[in-house]
């Protein structure tokens, strides 16, 4: 009897320690893990909804802004989403009211992101050498003077 | 209680030097020891066979809900995407958009553009701020014969190499194909940024948190297409679903010559690119 008792000794420090294991992993691994993989799943669930899409689409300002969509649609611009030179939509419009300002971008630099000629771009897009296709100062709106930034005729 | 000690110490002295005949089947094992070691392996046995047990009782449940509920099922959708860099022009638009709409740290980009100017006489590679601002001429020692963008982004492999070396299990695929960070989980290691061959992901240095494009999960589950295909002016980018038999990604990358980023690598990316020059890697 004297040599069970190391046994219980043992036996007993053995189930502290697997119980100490059983608690800290009920605590440490989250709940959802493992139901799809080693991730928590729930995590999946939070991705889709982490934040609300902030882009629209162009079609979205054609309801408050009528005649500069019409416009925009059937100039040259038309694969230009309206986003991409103001912002998105959700910046300027939530749950349907005008919530803040959409910023008007009206300088040059606007436009020489896409159009000035550098290395790199297909030939057969429109671009023009800055320097040469503006012959009066090159700053500011410049390229406004001459074209519409909705429906660009070239 | 009686006392212990004394015979305890009496019960050491008869006993033969205690490590001799440990099984020998000659000497009559000491009964201690032989229970000890039956009263072990039985506790160690039985831990086994409940750890065993919970894992599979966490991972073997057949009918999991999929996590979007009713709305999405991640199932009937595997997303792909297609970059024909041929259409490129470089103005960095999806850049900004991504940024926009995913609020990606100052000085990190998920998505960049990568220009190549090339000649026989050598190459040029720039990709200033990742293009967000679109790209300036610039001299080159050498005739450039060709020149061209390629936007690039995390490649989605459906054999990751970052979430292979994820040590807490906070990057994952998704059953409709989207490698993801799980930011609540993420200890910041860094393991997953090195591991990524194409460079995909960085330390958000607010949250310390691995981070990376997500295909603009949050839009995709709601039958949006990510921001940077929103805004590309030029249809260079194109998201699509492979499940959908007549989506146009997925002709694409059914009829046309597609390739991939560093298909030796065996990550196997659903990125796909059109006209892709050897230049790039
Ligand atoms: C709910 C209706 C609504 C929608 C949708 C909407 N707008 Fe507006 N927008 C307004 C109103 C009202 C104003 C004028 C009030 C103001 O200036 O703040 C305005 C003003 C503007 C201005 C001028 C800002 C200035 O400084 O003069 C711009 C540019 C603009 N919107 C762009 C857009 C774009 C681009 C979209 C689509 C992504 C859009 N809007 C969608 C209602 C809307
Ligand atoms: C190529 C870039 C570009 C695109 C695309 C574009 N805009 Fe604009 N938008 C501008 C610029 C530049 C101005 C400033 C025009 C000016 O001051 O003459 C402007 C001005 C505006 C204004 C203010 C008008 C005013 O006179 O103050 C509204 C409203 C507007 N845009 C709406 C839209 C809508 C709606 C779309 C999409 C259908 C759109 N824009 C697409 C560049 C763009
Ligand atoms: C996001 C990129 C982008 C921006 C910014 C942009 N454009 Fe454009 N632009 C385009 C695209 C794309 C086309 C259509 C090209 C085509 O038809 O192949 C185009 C067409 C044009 C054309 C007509 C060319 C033709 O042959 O029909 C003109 C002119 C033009 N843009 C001027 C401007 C001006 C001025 C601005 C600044 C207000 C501007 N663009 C800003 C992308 C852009
Ligand atoms: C003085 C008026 C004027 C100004 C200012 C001006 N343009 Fe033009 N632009 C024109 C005219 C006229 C054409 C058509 C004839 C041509 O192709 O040169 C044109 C054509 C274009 C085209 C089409 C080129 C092609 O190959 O089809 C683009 C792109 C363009 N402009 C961009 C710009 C940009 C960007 C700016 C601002 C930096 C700007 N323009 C400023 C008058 C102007």
């Amino acid at each position: 009897m004297e040599h069970a008792r190391h046994v219980f000794r043992i036996a007993l420090v053995l189930l502290v320690v697997i119980t100490a294991i059983f608690l800290g992993r009920g605590f440490l691994v989250p709940r959802s893990y493992g139901t799809f993989g080693p991730y928590r799943a729930d995590n999946v669930a939070e991705q889709m909804k982490i934040r609300p899409p902030a882009h629209a689409g162009a079609a979205s300002c054609a309801p408050c802004h009528k005649a500069k969509s019409e416009a925009h649609d059937a100039g040259g611009h038309k694969a230009v989403s309206c986003e991409v030179c103001h912002a998105p939509l959700l910046r300027h419009v939530t749950n349907g009211t005008v919530s803040g300002k959409m910023p008007v971008d009206r300088s040059f630099t606007l436009c020489a992101r896409c159009h000035r000629r550098i290395q790199g771009r297909p030939d057969k897009f429109p671009q023009v050498i800055l320097e040469q296709h503006v012959t009066s100062k090159l700053e500011g709106a410049v390229c406004l003077d001459c074209h519409d930034p909705h429906s660009p005729k070239p | 209680m009686d006392h212990a000690p004394r015979p305890l110490a009496s019960t050491r002295s008869p006993s033969p030097p205690p490590e001799a005949p440990a099984a020998g089947a000659a000497t009559p094992a000491d009964p201690g020891r032989r229970d000890f070691l039956g009263a072990a392996f039985t506790i160690a046995g039985g831990a086994v066979v409940l750890l065993a047990g919970l894992d599979a009782a966490a991972s073997g449940e057949t009918h999991v809900p999929p996590p979007g509920g009713d709305a999405y099922n991640w199932e009937e959708h595997r997303w792909a995407y297609v970059i024909d860099t041929s259409k490129c022009i470089g103005c960095g638009s999806c850049v900004r958009g991504c940024k926009a709409e995913n609020d990606v740290p100052d000085g990190f980009v998920r998505t960049w553009v990568e220009r190549y100017i090339v000649g026989p006489g050598g190459s040029y590679v720039d990709s200033p701020k990742g293009g967000l601002d679109g790209f300036p001429p610039v001299p080159t020692a050498f005739t450039p014969t060709k020149s061209f963008f390629v936007p690039k982004m995390c490649n989605h492999c459906k054999e990751t190499p970052c979430v292979q070396v994820c040590p807490v299990g906070a990057s994952y695929r998704t059953k409709d194909g989207v490698v993801l960070v799980d930011g609540k989980s993420c200890i910041g290691c860094g393991y997953c940024v090195q591991a990524c061959p194409y460079g995909s992901r960085f330390l958000n240095p607010a949250t310390h948190t691995a981070e990376k494009c997500t295909w603009c999960y949050h839009r995709i589950t709601k039958g949006l297409k990510p921001a940077c295909v929103e805004v590309c002016p030029t249809g260079t980018r194109a998201f699509g679903d492979m499940m959908r038999e007549d989506d146009p990604v997925r002709q694409t990358i059914d009829h046309e010559r597609v390739s991939i980023l560093q298909a030796h690598l065996l990550t196997e990316p659903q990125c796909f690119y059109l006209h892709l020059d050897m230049e790039v890697r």
